[in-house]
C-alpha cells in the first residue's frame, strides 16, 4: 500500500457526529474497514477517549482497543472469568491527554521517584518505563506519531510522580497540533444533534 | 494458606511414547525416492514397483508445488500390489502441513447425505487454509502460586499467580479452570510458562537457570531456559491451519462447530459455500491467509456410481479442488449403476482426465523383502527357511495371506517358547488357516453338505445393483 498520509485518511473517512452527555462524540470508518471512535469534552474541546475496532480475520467485530482514555472496567464478567486476569493491585497503565501533551498515567505505583528510568528508543519508536527495583517495566509507541511518521524526540519525554501515580507527559510537536486544531475545527462543522439516536450513515 | 501446589486429585500430565498399533500399511514411512525422484529398492518400507513409484513421486511434486488444482490420478492394479502402499507413501511424504483426506468409495453411501454432498465434503475437507492471527501472551517466570481453598471445603478455589521477567513482575489472579490446570502441569515457582490469555493454554517450557542449582528431584527430561526478557505480555503471531470443510460447518449455523465432533454435519447450503470461497479469496489477496491444496485419496473408486462421476468429472474443473488420486483392482467391468462396461468402472471421460499409474505383482525377491520388513514390524523373528517358506506361500497364494500368517506363527512361535519361527510354526499355521483358494476347493469339494445347496443360483439374471 502507497504511503497515504494520516490526515488524507482522515479526510477520506465517512464520518458521524453525536452530542450526548457533555460529550462531542465522533464515528469514522476508514476505506479499510477499521473503526475509530472520538470523544471530545464540550467546554475544554480536550479528547477524552480514542477507541479502534477492527474487524477480525474470522468472522464478527474484534472488542474495542482503547488508545486514548479509561479502559471501561467490567467487573462484573471477570470476577466469573474462570481464566486469568490481573490482579487489580498491578499498575494500570493508560493514556489521558492534554492540549499541548501527550500524557500517560500508570496507578498504582507505589515506588519512590528515583527508581523510575524513562527512555526512548528511536530505532523501534517506542518510549521505555523501566524500575531499577524490576517491578515494573513498560514499553509504549505513540500511535499520533508513528500515524504522521514523526521522529521521537527524548527532550519533549519527562515525567513525575504523585499520590501513587507515575505521570510521563510526551510534548506534542508543532505538526500534531495544527493537524489536531484542523481536526477539530471540521469535527465542530459536522452536524451533530443533541439526540441520542442519530441515523449513522458509517453503520 | 499457601499451600503450594499440594496433592490434588487432578491427573498429572504425564510424558508416555505413544504406542502405536501396527495395521497393514504402517511399515510405510514414505515412497522411497532419492533426491533425483529416483526410487530406491528398497526404502522407507517401500520395495519394488518401481516405475509406479517414480511416478507417484512426480504427482508428490504437483502437490508440493500446490499450483495446479484438479488433476486426478489412478493407481490402477491386482490386488495386493500395492496400490494403497503408494498413496500412504505419498500421504507420509506430504507431512502433517499437508491435508491429506483418505476415504473408501462405499463410505458415500448414506441416507442422512446425498452422494455428491459427501464427496463435497470430502474435496473441501482435502483443502487446507493458513490463517495468520495476532493473539496476546503471557510469558515468564513462576516466582510464586498461591492457591486458597474456601474455609467451608466446598465452593470455588482462588488464586494468585506472580509472574516475573527479568524487567518486571506482575500478580495475576487465577480462575477456577486455571488452577486446575496449572495443577495438571504440575507448574511449580521456577518453572518458565506461557499462557495464551484468550484460552487460558498453559504450556511450560522449562525451569529457569537461576533455579538450576536446586539438586532436586528433577526428571531427566528437565530443560533450563533463560528467564524471558522485557514484558510480560506480548503479541505473537500465530498460525492456524483449517480445512475448508471445518469453516464450512462453523458457519453453517444450523449446528454450530460442535458438529464437527460430532460428525453430524447434514448438509451445508451452497450459498455457505460460495460465501465461504469468496472470504478465503479476500483473505488470501490481503495476505491474511494462504491455501494449501491437499490430496484427496479415494480407495476402492469402482464402488462409486455413475451420479458421483458426473460430479466429479464437474468437480475437478474447480480451482478449489485439490489433487485426487485413486485407487481400483477391476479390470473392464460395469459402472455401478449403468449396464455399460467400462475400464476400471469408470466412464471413459473422467479416466479421459486421469493420469493412470499401473502396479505389477511383485517378483519372489520382492516378496522375500516384503515379509522381512513385516516380520520387523510385527516384532517376529524368522529363521532363514521359514522366510523361504513363507515367501513361496505368499507367490503361490497371495501376499496378504503370507503376512496374515507372519503374526500368527509368531504366536505358535512363543506358546512353543521358541524365540525364532521355524518351518514347523508356519506348517502348523498353514494348516490350520485356509487361504482362499483351498477354501474355494473344500467349498467344491463339499458344497452339498452346506446349508442353502438345494437352491441353485439363477447366473442367467443379470445382478441389479
Amino acid at each position: 500500500m502507497a504511503v497515504q498520509s494520516w490526515s488524507d485518511l482522515l479526510k477520506s473517512s465517512k464520518k458521524t457526529a453525536l452530542i450526548h452527555d457533555g460529550k462531542r462524540k465522533i464515528h469514522y470508518l476508514f476505506t479499510d474497514g477499521k473503526e475509530m471512535a472520538e470523544e471530545y469534552d464540550l467546554t475544554t474541546d480536550e479528547l477524552t477517549v480514542r477507541k479502534w475496532r477492527s474487524k477480525s480475520t474470522f468472522k464478527g467485530h474484534g472488542p474495542w482497543e482503547i488508545e486514548v482514555g479509561e479502559p471501561v472496567s467490567s467487573t462484573v464478567a471477570s470476577l466469573e472469568s474462570d481464566v486469568i486476569k490481573e490482579n487489580c493491585s498491578n499498575p494500570i497503565f493508560l493514556r489521558k491527554d492534554t492540549k499541548t501533551s501527550f500524557q500517560w498515567r500508570v496507578r498504582n505505583l507505589p515506588y519512590p521517584k528515583q527508581v523510575y528510568n524513562l527512555s526512548v528508543e528511536p530505532d523501534q519508536r517506542c518510549c521505555v518505563i523501566r524500575t531499577t527495583n524490576k517491578k515494573y517495566y513498560k514499553k509504549f509507541n505513540i500511535p499520533d506519531l508513528d500515524r504522521s511518521q514523526l521522529p521521537l524526540d527524548s527532550s519533549a519525554l519527562s515525567f513525575t510522580h504523585v499520590n501513587n501515580t507515575l505521570i510521563v507527559s510526551y510534548k506534542k510537536p508543532k505538526e500534531i497540533l495544527t493537524l489536531e486544531h484542523e481536526l477539530l475545527c471540521e469535527v465542530k462543522k459536522l452536524k451533530g444533534t443533541n439526540e441520542g439516536d442519530v441515523d449513522c450513515k458509517t453503520q | 494458606m499457601a499451600a503450594q501446589m499440594a496433592t490434588t486429585k487432578v491427573p498429572e500430565v504425564r510424558d508416555i511414547t505413544r504406542i502405536e498399533r501396527i495395521g497393514a500399511h504402517s511399515h510405510i514411512r514414505g515412497l522411497g525416492l532419492d533426491d533425483a525422484l529416483e526410487p530406491r529398492q528398497v526404502s522407507q518400507g517401500m520395495v519394488g514397483q518401481l516405475a509406479s513409484r517414480r511416478a507417484a513421486g512426480l504427482i508428490l511434486e504437483m502437490i508440493k508445488d500446490g499450483h495446479i488444482a484438479g488433476r486426478a490420478v489412478l493407481i490402477a492394479g491386482q490386488p495386493g500390489t500395492g496400490k494403497t502402499a503408494i498413496a500412504m507413501g505419498i500421504a507420509q511424504s506430504l507431512g502433517p502441513d499437508t491435508p491429506f483426506t483418505a476415504m473408501a468409495g462405499s463410505e458415500i453411501f448414506s441416507l442422512e447425505m446425498s452422494k455428491t454432498e459427501a464427496l463435497s465434503q470430502a474435496f473441501r475437507k482435502a483443502i487446507g487454509v493458513r490463517i495468520k492471527e495476532e493473539t496476546e501472551i503471557i510469558e515468564g517466570e513462576v516466582v510464586e502460586i498461591q492457591i486458597d481453598r474456601p474455609a467451608t471445603g466446598t465452593g470455588a478455589k482462588v488464586g494468585k499467580l506472580t509472574l516475573k521477567t527479568t524487567e518486571m513482575e506482575t500478580i495475576y489472579d487465577l480462575g477456577s479452570k486455571m488452577i486446575e490446570s496449572l495443577s495438571k502441569e504440575r507448574v511449580q515457582a521456577g518453572d518458565v510458562i506461557t499462557i495464551d490469555k484468550a484460552t487460558g493454554k498453559i504450556s511450560k517450557l522449562g525451569r529457569s537457570f537461576t533455579r538450576a542449582r536446586d539438586y532436586d528431584a528433577m526428571g531427566a527430561q528437565t530443560q533450563f531456559v533463560q528467564c524471558p526478557e522485557g514484558e510480560l505480555q506480548k503479541r505473537k503471531e500465530v498460525v492456524h491451519t483449517v480445512s475448508l470443510h471445518e469453516i464450512d460447518v462453523i458457519n453453517s449455523r444450523t449446528q454450530g462447530f460442535l458438529a464437527l465432533f460430532s460428525g453430524d454435519t447434514g448438509e451445508i447450503k451452497a450459498e455457505v459455500r460460495e460465501q465461504i470461497n469468496a472470504k478465503v479469496s479476500e483473505w488470501r489477496e490481503e495476505g491474511k491467509a494462504e491455501i494449501i491444496p491437499g490430496v484427496l485419496f479415494i480407495d476402492e473408486v469402482h464402488m462409486l456410481d455413475m451420479e458421483c462421476f458426473s460430479f466429479l468429472n464437474r468437480a475437478l474443473e474447480s480451482d478449489l479442488s485439490p489433487v485426487l488420486i485413486m485407487a481400483t483392482n477391476r479390470g473392464i467391468t460395469n459402472i455401478r449403476g449403468t449396464n455399460y462396461q467400462s475400464p476400471h468402472g469408470i466412464p471413459i471421460d473422467l479416466l479421459d482426465r486421469l493420469l493412470i499409474i499401473a502396479t505389477s505383482p511383485y517378483t519372489e525377491k520382492e516378496t522375500r523383502q516384503i515379509l522381512k520388513i513385516r516380520c520387523e514390524e510385527e516384532d517376529v523373528e524368522l529363521s532363514e527357511e521359514a522366510h523361504t517358506v513363507l515367501t513361496r506361500i505368499g507367490q503361490e497364494t497371495s501376499l496378504r495371506y503370507a503376512i496374515q500368517l507372519i503374526s500368527t506363527a509368531g504366536l505358535v512361535c512363543r506358546k512353543r517358547r521358541g524365540t525364532e519361527v521355524q518351518v514347523e510354526d508356519i506348517k502348523r499355521v498353514y494348516s490350520l488357516f485356509l487361504d482362499e483358494a483351498r477354501s474355494s476347493q473344500y467349498m467344491k469339494e463339499y458344497q452339498d453338505s452346506f446349508l442353502f445347496n438345494e437352491t441353485t443360483l439363477d447366473t442367467s439374471k443379470p445382478m441389479t445393483v
